[in-house]
């Protein structure tokens, strides 16, 4: 009898219902990204970059090739020259195949400069485009601060 | 679109219908998912609440090619997928578009491998190319909208077609 009524007042339908009409005036879940971008967490490892002292804008980078030796699919080729009485090297090109990383970091890893990182992972991820010649950054696309275009639609 | 396609020449009428059926294309982009490894849980998560791929009309995602716009290659392709790969892309009907996702599907990731095969550019032609280990569903987005920017520079009806120069990373217009 009590399942029969049950079925007829439709408790079980009201009560999914209920749970839906509960959720409802809860505000809205979604991120409307190009406007709001999520934070990334402190050990976020977006896209490679180099970076310049910050003072001074002078280069960090050492031209160690440490960096180009860990990495694990050999994405990363640079090379400076010594000018003459200097005693830093000076660099000339740093390529990044950024089509096969895997953002391991441990390029970043690596880097001994101090105090200011010359190689660091990035908070950028927003990396589209639409060749894949494009894809190789050239030193001039590395340093942070040349932030891949944004979206403001 | 077969008889219009690509057949007038600039007047008044032709770029305000190219416009709208640009609109049209760019703002209905049935994805087809083609999740082949952890690429597919971004993928999955864009199309979720959260992010809500929805938001750009790209949230109907189609389990049969012949209602897809759009095949977004989600992770490793290899060698055994390739010949499936290229056979759903044909079976999509025009007009058609191809998101690469994620590194190995770029350019075949950490798998220099003879079973992996090394890039889906290979198989069939990508427009978009995002990168990532795997993407966020936010660069999945911006690759979207990426996407989008060039549908809307397509010439549709007109007589114009873009074309990716070499060495050039933008597609420009020339006379078809």
């Amino acid at each position: 009898m009590i399942h029969f009524l049950r079925k007829i007042f439709l408790v079980d339908l009201l009560k999914g219902l209920w749970l839906t009409l509960r959720y409802t005036p809860q505000p809205a879940f979604t991120f409307q990204y190009p406007k709001e971008r999520r934070p990334t967490s402190p050990r976020f490892r977006g896209v490679l970059r180099l970076q310049l002292e910050p003072g001074t804008g002078a280069q960090t980078c050492i031209v160690c090739d440490q960096c180009a030796k860990a990495c694990p699919d050999d994405l990363i080729s640079l090379g400076g020259h010594r000018e003459p009485g200097q005693k830093l090297k000076a660099l000339d090109y740093f390529d990044f195949n950024l089509s096969r990383c895997s953002f391991c970091g441990l390029c970043a890893e690596v880097c001994p400069t101090k105090p200011v990182k010359a190689l660091i992972m990035s908070e950028d991820y927003e990396l589209g485009s639409y060749s894949r010649e494009s894809q190789i950054l050239r030193v001039d696309q590395m340093y942070d601060g040349v932030a891949i275009e944004s979206y403001t639609r | 679109m077969g008889l219009i396609d690509h057949k007038f020449e600039d007047n008044f009428i032709t770029t305000n219908l190219d416009t709208v059926l640009n609109w049209a294309r760019q703002s209905s982009l049935w994805p087809m998912g083609f999740g082949l490894a952890c690429c597919a849980i971004e993928m999955m998560a864009t199309g979720g609440p959260r992010f809500d791929s929805a938001r750009f009309g790209a949230e109907v995602f189609r389990a049969s090619p012949r209602q897809a716009d759009l095949m977004i290659v989600a992770g490793t392709v290899t060698k055994k997928m390739a010949p499936v790969l290229r056979r759903l892309y044909d079976q999509m009907p025009e007009p058609k578009w191809v998101i690469s996702m994620g590194s190995c599907s770029n350019a075949g990731g950490p798998f220099p491998t003879y079973s992996v095969l090394q890039g889906v550019d290979k198989v069939v032609p990508v427009d978009v190319y995002i990168s990532g280990c795997p993407p966020r569903p936010e660069a999945l987005l911006y690759g979207l909208m990426r996407l989008q920017d060039k549908i809307r520079k397509e010439g549709t009806v007109l007589r114009r077609e873009r074309v990716i120069k070499a060495g050039q990373t933008e597609p420009i217009l020339v006379e078809g």
